[in-house]
């Protein structure tokens, strides 16, 4: 019985599946990262009583959207703004993948604002991924500026954050939700925009009601609550010799430096209709993007996120902890954009769902001076019991999947389309 | 100068003609049985059928329009993507298509095209190439559409292809693919001069020069182009969204146009390769 | 109008449907058959084909095909034979040893040269369109061929048909060079190397002039 099984990180026990789309309510909403310890309890995505998860409301809520109004509301946003000496009037930080080559092009050139680009850049850059980056800056054409981090610093943190929380993205998140409103902040330049809006993935839908994000994802009042790769800012510097100015990079500024430049961070998924399938053609014929050579490893795409060789690997960390694979991030939200069908992300999830990713793997663990072999032990550490159990090879298998085929799954008395969702 | 043959290429999924950009995105730009009609009106000398998705989700889908087109447009068309097996060449045969296109079957066993080839016939059986271009200017061979590593030489491929029975190469540049920038002629050059079977540009058309270009200088026999026809066509038919159907239909429902080729129609486009000094079927007017 | 019909010889090779779609639209009813039993009922015979002449011609013994279409287009019934199936029309084929055709069209079919005269390497299976002109040693008008001169068709062939008497050649075409036969006829029996189902509307009229001949005919 699920019921008895211990469930980690404060998930729902029982797990469910969107009937819309295919995720399921074991999806964690963005975490506030600098609060982030392996105990902390997971606000997950909302399934409601008639089996739609909050990300599929949402998307039905995007079509009643007066985006003639949003629009409107933008344009005059950036009128305040907009500047008219040749001085930097707005900041958007990316990395030259289609979703910031997009938001700084239109910005730019539809609504004649001159952004400054900001790039956090990847942990591990892909060599298209950087060609990208080039290309966004050189045919696109903006001015950018790349904080490069103390390499040193993000190599401990990055181990750590596998070790402790077997999530190796952690810090390479905090940066990039910091290092806008943050250089915003020392530059004087107040306007930021991000991309989508996180709720669009299932995050607590009272996001949406307002453009501007949950302030405390940027501010703070006392070193001593945060943490990061999930030990506390004390023990780093006490255990491992971090000096606190080394960490100042990865934490948010500090509340007196954002109201002395009243930073505001907006998403232009508020405001634009943002369908990220277009948004890939515009960054090609815009800003010389190119897609991944081959498809991504876990799923079936090859143009979303490819620029960090750690990705691959992240995602491998969510299958891990709570049974979700990067093709069901990437199937639902085709599903939510109308473009695939619930049959064919089940196919798509089956297909790929839980791909070791093996290309960037030997690298990312020599780059962080861990051996494979401790990777996967560690690995099993991470996988919650209501979610995983070993068959009698050994192999350890989800209980539950979307297509009805886990091994906990029951066989119900079979429709002709389950029988066939399991089959694919 | 070798007559050139000019195939105009439609990628299907489900019920919509889809149109991506380095063989990824599956923008809808209508029903491809419109398209097709007035391709064959305009002249097109042949048509290709791609089903993009097959084998992706490892279906096959396109007898029912193969069986249309055939009813009613009579020029050879060859039908492609997903076809795994000899019942599977059968069935699109038997519905109305001229000749089949393997690609990730026949890479995974090559004896595929010996055995379609001798129960079909060579001239039947096309092998379709993506090619990916490397660091080392080599080309490696892909399949699912772009997706998948073989690193199998693409040259080397379409050599042994020829070998096992191929009657006709189509070489697709997956890195020009849909983006307007013109052929890879390099790589179109290299299979057309190691192989004696007939070779098929395909990938990088943005203009009616790039066809001609291609024409001229590599030696293929002819060229399929996907692009620079729809994005014409969608111009010139403003076909009607009924909207709501399924797949991303947003560029479709916007009305507007695309920069990144230059639309041209199949007749206009004959009229510059007979200009340039390519010889090809130009019909006059009815 | 009574209703024209037409038996496709079904003997395993050749796109069957493409030719009863196009007969279709030129306002004849094709039935696809692999024996001789209704041979004699209807209006006329199509023999298509790809492929090897060896070959077909053992299938065509083996089924028993042979003597009936022999005995029918003796019988007067005309026929109309498809790229391989215009080829079976002939005496013989040189292709892989000598094999024995029909014989009711004097003459032998040849492969089609390595080499185009200039000496570049020619390009076999000879694959798409081209242009087909009107014999003139024949006395019929050209509205009496079925073809325009000069008519574009698509050709996928490696031999070609060497007819002995040159009466018999219907069209000749040039492909890089080199001119070869492309269509014969001898009385009611026709022969054409190209696909008419796969040219477009000069193909549908074609196939409607034939018909328009075998409704004489009847």
């Amino acid at each position: 019985m699920d019921e008895q099984l211990p469930a980690y990180y404060g998930l729902p026990a029982r797990v469910q599946f969107c009937r819309r789309c295919v995720m399921s309510n074991q999806r964690p909403a963005s975490a506030v990262e600098f609060r982030h310890t392996i105990d902390s309890r997971k606000k997950t995505l909302a399934i409601d009583n008639e089996g739609i998860c909050d990300a599929c409301r949402v998307a039905d809520h995007k079509q009643t959207i007066d985006w003639k109004a949003r629009e409107e509301a933008l344009v005059e946003l950036l009128d305040k703004y907009r500047s008219k000496d040749g001085s930097y009037d707005c900041i958007v930080p990316g990395s030259g993948g289609k979703d910031s080559a997009y938001q700084a092009h239109v910005l730019k050139y539809k609504y004649g604002m001159n952004p400054l680009t900001i790039t956090w850049p990847p942990i591990l850059y892909t060599e298209y991924g950087y060609k990208n980056w080039k290309n966004w800056l050189d045919v696109g054409g903006f001015d950018n500026l790349a904080f490069t981090r103390n390499g040193r610093v993000m190599k401990l943190l990055t181990r750590l954050s596998i070790e402790n929380l077997f999530h190796p993205f952690q810090t390479f998140i905090l940066g990039q939700k910091n290092v806008g409103p943050r250089l915003a902040a020392k530059l004087g330049i107040p306007l930021v925009f991000y991309g989508e809006n996180e709720a669009e993935y299932g995050n607590p839908i009272a996001d949406t009601s307002s453009s501007l994000r949950d302030k405390s994802f940027h501010t703070y009042s006392q070193l001593e609550d945060l943490y990061l790769a999930g030990i506390s800012i004390r023990e780093l510097v006490d255990r491992y010799g971090v000096r606190l100015q080394d960490l100042m990079c990865f934490l948010p500024p500090r509340e007196e430096e954002l109201r002395r430049v009243d930073v505001q961070v907006h998403y232009l998924g508020y405001y634009l209709k943002w369908t990220p399938q277009e948004v890939y053609y515009y960054a090609v014929e815009n800003c010389g993007f190119r897609a991944r050579p081959f498809r991504t490893q876990g799923t079936y795409s090859k143009y979303n996120s490819i620029d960090d060789k750690i990705d691959d690997l992240h995602y491998y960390t969510t299958w891990i902890k709570f049974g979700i694979g990067r093709a069901t991030y990437d199937a639902s939200q085709e599903i939510r954009n109308g473009h695939i069908t619930r049959e064919e992300a089940v196919a798509l999830v089956n297909r790929f769902d839980g791909e070791f990713p093996d290309r960037y793997f030997n690298e990312v663990m020599d780059y962080i001076e861990m051996s494979p072999e401790h990777f996967h032990t560690i690995t099993d550490r991470f996988r919650s019991p209501h979610l995983w159990k070993q068959d009698a090879a050994g192999k350890w298998q989800l209980r539950h999947r979307v297509g009805g085929n886990g091994v906990d799954d029951q066989p119900e008395a079979d429709s002709g389309s389950n029988r066939a969702l399991r089959a694919a | 100068m070798s007559m050139v043959r000019v195939i105009a290429r439609l990628d299907i999924k489900g019920a919509n003609l889809v149109k991506g950009i380095r063989l990824e995105g599956l923008r809808v730009l209508g029903d491809p049985d419109t398209f097709a009609r007035y391709y064959y009106e305009s002249g097109a000398d042949e048509l290709i059928y791609q089903d993009a998705v097959a084998s992706l989700y490892g279906r096959n889908s396109l007898c029912e329009i193969i069986s249309r087109t055939s009813r009613e447009i009579f020029i050879p068309l060859t039908v492609g993507g997903g076809l795994r097996s000899l019942e599977d060449i059968r069935q699109a045969l038997a519905a109305g298509a001229d000749k089949v296109s393997l690609n990730t079957a026949a890479i995974a066993d090559p004896g595929l095209i010996r055995e379609a080839s001798r129960r079909f016939g060579s001239s039947t059986i096309v092998v379709a190439i993506e090619a990916g271009r490397q660091a080392n200017g080599s080309w490696l061979a892909f399949t699912d559409n772009g997706r998948e590593h073989t690193g199998v030489d693409a040259v080397e491929w379409a050599i042994r292809a020829e070998e096992l029975g191929a009657g006709e190469i189509l070489a697709t540049s997956i890195d020009r693919e849909g983006t307007g920038e013109g052929f890879d002629t390099d790589l179109c050059s290299r299979i057309a001069s190691a192989v004696k079977i007939p070779v098929i540009a395909h990938g990088g058309a943005g203009r009616a020069e790039h066809v001609a270009e291609v024409a001229v200088k590599t030696g293929v026999s002819a060229v399929a182009v996907s692009s620079i026809l729809h994005y014409e066509a969608i111009r010139t038919l403003r076909p009607r969204d009924s909207g709501g159907g399924e797949g991303n239909r947003e560029f479709l429902q916007s009305g507007r146009g695309v920069s990144h080729v230059q639309p041209c129609q199949m007749r206009e486009l004959k009229r510059l390769l007979l200009d340039r000094g390519v010889q090809c079927r130009l019909e006059d007017a009815a | 109008m009574s209703e024209l019909r037409v038996q496709i010889v079904d003997y395993g090779l050749g796109n069957l449907f493409s030719i009863r779609q196009a007969c279709l639209q030129a306002g004849i009813t094709a039935e696809i058959s692999s024996t001789a039993a209704g041979l004699s009922e209807v209006d006329g015979i199509i023999l298509p084909g790809v492929g090897a002449f060896g070959h077909a011609m053992d299938t065509l013994q083996q089924r028993e095909l042979v003597e009936p279409i022999c005995a029918a287009v003796s019988s007067g019934k005309p026929l109309l034979g498809i790229c391989l199936g215009m080829q079976l029309l002939l005496d013989a084929s040189e292709e892989f040893g000598l094999h024995r055709g029909l014989g009711l069209i004097p003459g032998v079919v040849r492969r089609l040269p390595e080499r185009r005269p200039d000496g570049a390497l020619l390009r076999i299976p000879a694959v798409g369109w081209n242009r087909i002109f009107l014999n003139p040693e024949r006395s019929e008008p050209e509205v009496e061929c079925g073809f325009r001169d000069g008519q574009w068709v698509y050709f996928v062939h490696s031999f070609a048909a060497v007819p002995e008497r040159s009466a018999d050649i219907l069209t000749l075409t040039d492909y890089e060079g080199i001119r070869y036969c492309s269509a014969v006829r001898l009385g009611h029996v026709t022969g054409v190397q190209f696909h008419p189902e796969r040219s477009a509307s000069g193909g549908i009229a074609f196939f409607r002039h034939w018909a328009a001949g075998l409704r004489k005919r009847i």
